[in-house]
């Protein structure tokens, strides 16, 4: 969901300390510690999860299997569905919920949105659109030719709402909104006329990760791995951006620069993830509300966090997917969704609803 | 057409019988033969039709029956999937008939069928489909009968059943003849080899996205020709749901070893032209597949025209078996 909303310069809660701690270069120690302290339980958390994940699924495999297949691979039954298809998956998940997590997060900084999410550039109906379309000219047959045409979609709608909307986060989001609703009609009376297109599109429109693990996977996911670095490697200049463009112009911040750059990684990392597993929309919304207040107010802690417990959130509803019908999986966007809600509930409660 | 394009519609038809618990409908109708009626037993209920119907109008899978047993027809419902499985002859019957319904139920003309003035209107969907179609509209027409699909297996009755409806059984009665003759033929040549075999088979209609493959089992859409020449497939679903549910399951990936481990042989479903659908193709390119006893023998058969539900289109199904079939008599 997205919601046009507060695009006034005036600075929310938390930001001019990040700002400040942006202009200085230092950070109060008392704030560091706790940071990277949760930062370092988070990365514990999330090796913990992974190896669970590994060891979950449709066939029982004892712990010790797991842990044989993993460093000293024999290429039985067992070891195959660890290093082949769970090892992957976990990967997999990993890649895809930093990528959400830290899309969300440069999303709602930049358009200084709290309900902004990926989606919002039009990444998921640009995505769906060209399978859509792919479909029903006969390129999205298979794995790969689905992963080609939502790669494709994505980036040319992400591209376009850039293009158009690079000039303020209202019209950013404006555009996001209206491309995806033109983009949506559009795909939804292709759907209509072509049954076997809808065929096509109503298994890949519920984000999953399963199967994946025979799709050509590494450009993908070394563009999820490069773009979280270049997310890291801007998140200081964010932070001036954060507190509105005045204020960052004041700060010596290239805002136009920073704004354009941070549309691209928010494009690549969103437009890789929705291509290799599906709209999964939540944990672009919920995990940057999490972790905001163990970040407090710094973009570059926003951004750490958001790369741990974003991973964390989709192995769990992962998990969740492969256990919950006795035979068959729910798909995981379903089961995040699940989670997702009443977490960004108590979130806002619990810490109110301010973006940085 | 590909097998995994038609996947959504069959399992559009499993989830609606699953839900309503569909069955199959007393096959044996009731000929009274006043006034040139008799009383038909259908899935909507006991109809009254006209016992020599001289304009039927056919739907879903009662089309290519009514194609082949030559019945009069004056009206059908579009059938794209059955069409590469049509003789030269049906298909050209089929091409030129008037169209009065789309692939879906839902998509009928009641302009059209009315316009084709029937006698008779069989409907060759599940009773749950039915729901998608105005039945009271086109009573209003013509009878209506409505004979549609349970377990897969079942096509020999539903079919007879349709062309006795349609008044077409001898030119019916001579299709099953030779295919009932083939299937003995088959299953003569084969009687040294197949019975011995533990037979598993991989279907097309799984969704290779969920991870998840389809393990059909006897008396399924790969399944029940084969054994008609004398193959037998071991096991069962684990849990039985009505109509398809009842002899195919999909079970994770992950259980492949479990399903398939104890076959002695493999049958798989693939396209007409040969080609391996995506689901199948899911299976085959894991390393658990090429784990397989079967298949580490060597031991794999494609299947294709899967999908036949007529004896016509079944007799190329059973051509199709003997190609596959072949290597097993030279070992």
């Amino acid at each position: 969901m997205t919601v046009a909303g507060r695009t006034s310069e005036a600075a929310p809660e938390g930001a001019s300390e990040g700002a400040s701690e942006a202009a200085s270069g230092t950070a109060g120690t008392g704030r560091v510690v706790p940071r990277a302290g949760l930062l370092v339980g988070g990365v514990v958390l999330l090796v913990a999860v992974a190896v669970v994940s590994i060891g979950v699924g449709a066939r029982p495999v004892s712990p010790t299997e797991v842990v044989r297949a993993l460093l000293d691979y024999r290429g039985t039954d067992d070891h195959v569905i660890v290093r082949d298809v769970r090892a992957p998956r976990a990967l997999l998940a990993i890649a895809v919920g930093a990528a959400l997590a830290v899309a969300g997060a440069l999303i709602q900084t930049l358009a200084r949105n709290p309900l902004a999410e990926p989606g919002i550039l039009g990444v998921t109906a640009g995505a769906g659109f060209a399978i859509t379309l792919g479909s029903g000219l006969g390129f999205a047959a298979g794995q790969a030719g689905q992963l080609g045409c939502a790669i494709a979609g994505s980036v040319l709608a992400a591209l376009l709402v850039a293009a158009v909307g690079r000039r303020s986060p209202l019209r950013l989001v404006l555009t996001g909104v209206a491309l995806t609703a033109v983009l949506s009609g559009v795909a939804l009376g292709m759907r209509l006329m072509l049954p076997d297109t809808f065929d096509v599109y109503r298994f890949w429109s519920v984000g999953s990760l399963a199967a994946r693990e025979q799709a050509p996977l590494a450009l993908p996911l070394a563009a999820i791995a490069v773009a979280l670095l270049g997310a890291l490697l801007l998140s200081r200049a964010l932070n001036a951006l954060a507190l509105g463009e005045t204020v960052a112009h004041t700060l010596g911040a290239g805002v136009g620069r920073v704004r354009a750059v941070a549309l691209v990684l928010i494009t690549v990392l969103s437009g890789a993830a929705t291509a290799v597993a599906g709209p999964i929309l939540f944990v672009g919304l919920i995990v940057p509300h999490l972790v905001r207040r163990p970040a407090a107010g710094s973009v570059p802690w926003l951004i750490l966090h958001s790369m741990v417990l974003g991973p964390i959130l989709l192995l769990v509803a992962d998990m969740g997917s492969r256990v919950l019908l006795p035979t068959g999986e729910v798909p995981v966007a379903v089961v995040t969704a699940f989670l997702g809600g009443p977490m960004l509930i108590w979130a806002v409660r619990r810490y109110g609803a301010g973006s940085l | 057409m590909s097998l995994r394009r038609s996947s959504g519609l069959v399992g559009v038809v499993a989830l609606a019988l699953a839900l309503t618990g569909c069955g199959s409908s007393d096959s044996k109708s009731d000929s009274s033969g006043k006034g040139g009626t008799r009383v038909f037993a259908a899935d909507n209920g006991k109809i009254k039709i006209p016992a020599d119907p001289k304009r039927v109008v056919a739907t879903g899978y009662a089309v290519p029956v009514m194609i082949e047993a030559d019945a009069p027809l004056v009206g059908i419902s579009s059938w794209k999937r059955g069409e590469p499985m049509m003789s030269k002859k049906d298909l050209a019957t089929y091409k030129k008939l008037p169209k009065v319904a789309g692939e879906q139920a839902r998509e009928t003309n009641y302009e059209a069928v009315a316009e084709a003035k029937p006698d008779l209107i069989v409907i060759g969907v599940p009773a749950p489909v039915l729901g998608d179609i105005d039945v009271k509209r086109l009573e209003s027409i013509a009878p209506v009968v409505a004979i549609g699909p349970t377990v897969p297996s079942a096509w020999r009755e539903l079919s007879h059943k349709q062309a006795d409806a349609a008044g077409a059984l001898k030119q019916f009665d001579s299709v099953k003849a030779k295919y009932e003759a083939k299937a003995a033929k088959l299953a003569k040549k084969y009687k040294n080899v197949l019975p011995q075999i533990k037979m598993g088979h991989v279907g097309a209609y799984g969704e290779s996205a969920k991870g998840t493959f389809q393990r059909e089992f006897g008396r399924s859409w790969g399944t029940n020709v084969a054994e008609d020449v004398g193959a037998k497939y071991y096991g069962e679903v684990k849990k039985k749901g009505p109509g398809s549910r009842a002899v195919s399951e999909y079970p994770s990936l992950e259980e492949l070893p479990e399903s398939l481990g104890k076959a002695d042989a493999i049958t798989y479903s693939v396209n007409p032209d040969g080609s391996v659908p995506e689901p199948v193709k899911y299976v085959m390119d894991s390393k658990l597949w090429k784990n397989l006893p079967a298949v580490k023998a060597g031991k794999t058969f494609p299947i294709r025209y899967t999908e036949a539900a007529t004896y016509g289109s079944a007799m190329q199904t059973l051509d199709a078996i003997d190609e596959s079939f072949a290597p097993l008599l030279k070992r």
